[in-house]
Parts: C-alpha cells; sequence; structure tokens
C-alpha cells in the first residue's frame, strides 16, 4: 500500500444537535481510501458508518456539521467545504452515493429516463436529445431490459431491484471516482442482492471507481471487500484487509460482531449476541467504548482510550490487548472456529 | 380510462338526481301557509287558496310532483319564481346572480391561488424563518379568528382608512368589489399556502430529494423541478371544486356586502317559499359540486402516473 490514498479523513468529528443538545455522533475517526479498492465499513445501527461517509458528500442533516479534522480529495480540504455551491463540484461529478432504499429514492412522478438524464445534464454538459440517449445506454448498461421502453415509463412500474439499478444507474451517470454504497441491498430480496452487488462489482470495473460499501451484512463483506473497517461508538476500532479482519482480528468488539455469525452457530444452542448497549454519545465517552460490554475488558479500558497497534502494515487495532505491556490474551474460540471454516 | 370516465359521470349524474329530488320532497313537505305572503293568507278565503294551491299543483300526491319535477329536469326546465320576481323564469334569475357571483369568485380564487402558492412556496423555502413565522401567524390567525371578524376588520380597514365603498352596488360594480374579494382571497389565501408549505416541507424531507442532491443538483432547481411539482399534486384535486364552488358565491361575504349574488338568492328564496328558484339554486350547487370533484379527480389522473383511477385489473 504504497500508493497515495485518493481520500484521506484525518481526526474527523461531528456532532449533532439535538433539542438544545450535543451529540457527538463521530469521535476523531482517521480513513484513507485508495484508488480502485472496495472499503467496506461494518458495524452495529447507530455507530455512524453512513454518517460518517456522508460527510464525504456533504450531504450531513441540516443539523449536523463537522466540527474538527479534515478531509483531502484532491488537495483540497473538503470538511471546510459550506456552501451548497463548494459542494457541488463534488457530489455526483467525483463522489457519488447509492442510498438503502429503492421505493423512494425516485421521483415518483418523473420518468425514469428523465431522471438519469437529469444527472448526465447535470455533470457532462451535455443536452437535450443526447444526453436522452445517453440515459438508455445507461439503463442498458445496468442491466434493464428493453431500455428505451423503459426509459419511458415511471419508478411505480419497477421492482425493487430494477429500481435500485436504476438508482445505480443515475449515481454512476457521472462517472465518480468514489462510490459510497449505503446498504445497497438491505431492503431488497435475497435472491435480488447477489445480482446487485456483481452489478456494483462489474460497474466498478469497468468506471475504475472506488467502492465504499457500508453494510452490517458480514456475508456481503466476505464476498465485495478488499479491505474492511469496523466502527464503533463513532470511531473506526479496527482495519486491515479482508482477510486479516475475518482470521486474524483483535478488537473485542471484532470478536464479538464475528462471533455473532450465524453461520458459527451450533445446532440447539442459541447465538451467541453482544450484552448490552453502545454508549450514550450525548456524553464525554472515557476509556474504550466497547470496554463495559467487554467482558474480558482491562483495566486500562476504562481509564484511557487506546491508540491504534499494528498487527501488519496493512491492519491495525485500536486495542489496549496489543501494547506489549497488557497480559496475554487468547482470541476466543469462535473466531478460531471462523478461521478454520473459512479455510475449508 | 374512457369507460371509467363515463363510469364516473353517470355516477355524478346520480349523484345530483338524489340531491334535488331529496330537496325537492322536503321542501314540498313544508306547510302551504308560506306559499301566501301575510296579506295574502288575511285576503283570500280557504276555498280560494284551495284553487290557487291546487292550480300550481301543490296539492297532487308527491309522487305525481316529483315526475313533473322530473320532466322540466329532462328539459333544463325549473318553472318560473313566484316570489322573487313574479312570473320570470328561473334560469334567467339565477343567471343574472350568477354572473356578479362568479366575476368576485373568479377573480378572488386567481388571487388566492397565486398569493397562496407564492406565500406556501417562500415558507418552506425559509422554513423556521421570519418569512415563515410571519406565514403561519397569518394562516393561524385566518383559521381560529371567526371570519365574521376578519371580515369586520377588512370592512373597517377597507371603509375607514382607504374609504373604499362598504356595501356592493350596481352602479359601480368595480369599486365596490374590491372589499367582498378581499375577504373572499383572506380565507383561501391562507388555505393554500397552509397546504402548499406543508405538502413542499413533506416533500423536500423524501428519499429522492436527497438523492437529487447526490446527483449534484442545486437546491433552486430541485424547488423547482422536484419538490413544487410534486407538492402540487395533492393540492391540484382540490382546486376544480373549489373554483366551481367559488363561482356559487359565499353566503357569508355577500350577505356581510349585500352583493346581489347566488348567496343571497338562495336564502332569500328559502325564506320567500320561492321553490322552483330553490330548486334551479339546489341543482346549480349539486352540479358544480359534483363536477368539481369529478374535475379534480381527473386532474390527479393527469398529473400523478400513479393514479390509475380504472379500478382493478389494469395495473399489476
Amino acid at each position: 500500500m504504497a500508493k497515495e490514498p485518493i481520500l484521506s479523513a484525518r481526526d474527523i468529528e461531528i456532532q449533532f444537535t439535538l433539542r438544545g443538545k450535543v451529540l457527538k455522533a463521530i469521535r476523531k475517526c482517521s480513513l484513507d481510501l485508495y484508488e480502485g479498492e472496495t472499503l467496506a465499513i461494518v458495524g452495529e445501527s447507530g455507530s455512524g458508518k453512513s454518517v460518517f461517509t456522508k460527510s464525504f458528500l456533504g450531504m450531513l442533516d441540516a443539523n449536523g456539521s463537522i466540527v474538527g479534522g479534515s478531509i483531502m480529495y484532491n488537495g483540497t480540504d473538503i470538511s471546510k467545504y459550506k456552501t451548497e455551491k463548494e459542494w457541488m463540484t463534488i457530489r455526483g461529478k467525483k463522489i457519488s452515493m447509492v442510498m438503502q432504499d429503492p421505493m423512494t429514492s425516485l421521483n415518483p412522478l418523473k420518468k425514469i429516463g428523465k431522471q438519469i438524464q437529469e444527472s448526465i445534464e447535470l455533470n457532462q454538459g451535455i443536452k437535450g436529445e443526447q444526453a436522452k440517449k445517453l440515459a438508455i445506454e445507461m439503463l442498458a448498461k445496468v442491466g434493464i431490459p428493453d431500455p428505451e421502453r423503459r426509459a419511458n415509463q415511471y419508478p411505480h412500474e419497477f421492482s425493487g431491484g430494477m429500481r435500485q439499478r436504476v438508482v445505480i444507474a443515475i449515481a454512476v451517470a457521472c462517472r465518480p471516482q468514489i462510490l459510497v454504497c449505503d446498504e445497497p441491498t438491505t431492503a431488497l430480496d435475497v435472491t435480488i442482492q447477489a445480482q446487485i452487488l456483481d452489478l456494483i462489482r462489474s460497474l466498478q470495473r469497468e468506471l475504475n471507481m472506488t467502492v465504499i460499501y457500508i453494510t452490517h451484512d458480514l456475508g456481503v463483506v466476505a464476498n465485495v471487500a478488499d479491505r474492511v473497517a469496523v466502527m464503533y461508538a463513532g470511531q473506526i476500532v479496527e482495519y486491515g484487509m479482508v482477510d486479516e479482519i475475518f482470521y486474524n482480528p483483535w478488537h473485542p468488539y471484532t470478536w464479538a460482531l464475528l462471533s455473532s455469525l450465524p453461520q458459527l452457530g451450533v445446532k440447539g444452542e442459541d447465538l451467541p449476541t453482544i450484552d448490552g448497549t453502545p454508549p450514550n454519545l450525548f456524553y464525554e465517552v472515557k476509556g474504550d467504548a466497547f470496554a463495559p460490554r467487554n467482558q474480558q475488558a482491562l483495566a486500562i479500558d476504562f481509564e484511557e482510550e487506546p491508540p491504534f497497534f499494528e498487527v501488519t502494515a496493512t491492519h491495525k487495532a485500536k486495542t489496549w490487548y496489543l501494547d506489549p505491556r497488557a497480559p496475554k490474551i487468547e482470541q476466543p474460540k469462535s473466531i478460531k472456529k471462523l478461521r478454520e471454516q473459512m479455510q475449508k | 380510462m374512457f369507460k371509467y370516465t363515463v363510469k364516473r359521470l353517470l355516477q355524478s349524474l346520480l349523484t345530483v338526481l338524489i340531491v334535488v329530488s331529496i330537496v325537492f320532497v322536503l321542501m314540498r313537505c313544508l306547510p302551504t301557509d308560506y306559499f301566501f305572503t301575510d296579506e295574502q293568507q288575511i285576503k283570500f278565503s280557504d276555498e280560494q287558496k284551495h284553487d290557487i294551491l291546487q292550480a300550481a299543483g301543490l296539492l297532487d300526491p308527491i309522487p305525481t310532483q316529483l315526475f313533473r319535477f322530473y320532466r322540466g329536469l329532462l328539459h333544463m326546465d325549473f318553472g318560473e319564481s313566484r316570489r322573487i320576481r313574479t312570473g320570470v323564469g328561473v334560469w334567467e334569475i339565477v343567471a343574472d346572480k350568477f354572473t356578479v357571483s362568479m366575476r368576485m369568485g373568479v377573480t378572488a380564487m386567481a388571487i388566492s391561488l397565486a398569493v397562496g402558492v407564492v406565500l406556501g412556496v417562500l415558507q418552506a423555502r425559509q422554513k423556521d424563518r421570519l418569512m415563515d413565522h410571519i406565514g403561519t401567524v397569518y394562516t393561524v390567525f385566518i383559521n381560529s379568528v371567526p371570519t365574521l371578524v376578519s371580515y369586520s376588520l377588512v370592512l373597517v380597514f377597507g371603509a375607514r382608512v382607504l374609504g373604499l365603498p362598504s356595501l356592493y352596488s350596481n352602479r359601480n360594480p368595480g369599486q365596490s368589489s374590491i372589499l367582498p374579494i378581499a375577504c373572499l382571497a383572506l380565507t383561501s389565501i391562507a388555505h393554500y399556502a397552509l397546504w402548499t408549505r406543508r405538502y413542499m416541507v413533506d416533500e423536500s424531507t423524501k428519499d429522492y430529494i436527497k438523492l437529487a442532491r447526490i446527483k449534484g443538483m442545486s437546491n433552486q432547481s430541485i424547488m423547482v423541478k422536484h419538490v413544487l411539482k410534486n407538492a402540487f399534486v395533492p393540492l391540484a384535486q382540490y382546486i376544480p371544486a373549489s373554483l366551481l364552488l367559488t363561482l356559487a358565491g359565499s353566503l357569508l361575504v355577500e350577505r356581510f356586502f349585500s352583493v346581489p349574488g347566488m348567496g343571497t338568492l338562495m336564502t332569500e328564496a328559502i325564506q320567500r317559499y320561492d321553490t322552483n328558484v330553490v330548486q334551479g339554486c339546489v341543482f346549480l350547487y349539486a352540479g358544480l359540486g359534483v363536477v368539481g370533484v369529478f374535475l379534480g379527480d381527473v386532474l390527479m389522473m393527469i398529473l400523478d402516473p400513479r393514479i390509475k383511477l380504472a379500478g382493478g385489473g389494469e395495473t399489476r
């Protein structure tokens, strides 16, 4: 990984103001993104996966803002962008996004072709008939049969999977460098999921895009990702190549997450779950945010926030377990079991 | 689509027929004493009264009268007025009043639609800022204060401060219409602003607006190309009906400014037992209402491709 990252977020802090109270949704989160890779961000609901990546497009809700850190992209710190006008130089053209629910992501009163055309006209400077032709091409590219006829139809005439294809067509119509997929398959039928993932992968190869997947489906991660970042309570706690995260994880939260994979369950036994709830981010978090839910937590976990420790050049984990002074701690049995299963 | 339209039209006709029939029967159940003025009551002997009622056909059994009424209805003939302008055809009277009401109604409607929608758009764009608050205070005021009070305020302001005529007069229809139109518009502006704002705020939080932003559209063009059009659809459904009903005049405003329009005609006709005129008015009101709702549905169908009113079979 000697390559320069194309996007580099450093110590990003994001706050939301809710009824006069301040919620720290993202607490000093850093991430590098390399050209052409597929990065998966995993974590439970509310861990800040979406918020973190939305900040790359300036798509935070009105009551949220980036209060610290920097996001370097093409030599500019885009986290300092304030106006919509500035963001419009990035959005759609350079960084685009596919949202979770295709059923509501399209304007119900506009023809499919028109909605794609809009995106092309905005970002490629092509107008009218030619843009329409490109829109139809785009529909064909995302695997919609009979695109000419389909372009004249309305969203309600499309199934969920088809609509997600259209949303993807809109998102990649302007050939962005980075595509953020925010749980692109969560709302879809399992049989359709694989098709959509395949589609994103082939578009990624064809258009040479970098893709960020946000998901809590570890199956999807194993399928598509090159690298994985695990998020917990507004921070990335561990990241590494996909094999490293699945075979040799070190953060206790990653352990807990992987141990709850249903594939590891033993017939007749309850599936393992993670006890407790994530910390309330309205309050300052002391030490390791996961410590209260970690049965093997060290005393220092409650006192001081751990730094990142290097496992390999590409694999880092934010846990005191990796400190040379820490007592020797074994990875849990289930992780070993997972390793055996996956190597089979 | 065609089949549906025809079916809906027939249903509408039936609705109007039922309404006028009920009103007809109710009118015929009233005691016939009202048929005569106080003076006539004293002047005529019982026998004479009986003869007059007989000649007017009011003593026939109700089904016979109803049948006669239907026959007239086929030719759109409601007979003549008996009391308001004796011997003049109902249509002639109604047409006279109708033009007055219509002129005011259409002007007020045009003003309120334009001002109301613009106000609503401004409010939605400036949500939770000054413009929005001003608009909200206005709509809340109009909706919560009794109409008579706000009309009085308009009257006082218009007549005292601006020196406009406070009563309608046929000799000066232009100037003397200003205050009644202002009153009519005042309430509907609040109505349109409220709903435009509401639907626009609703639409602008939807996911497809987010996607439009992700595409790189500016807020300005999102508002125009996505939000406004979609917010207008639910509003459009009510426009034909409210347009047609403003044609029929407003009871309150017309009374308040003594406008000789449909509203005053109707009340007067009821008070003076001018059954034929009442029938004509009721027919007109019912017809306008039903046609308005029907046109609203058709308009919706044109604007929103998801709505197929055909019912069953055609979609999915």
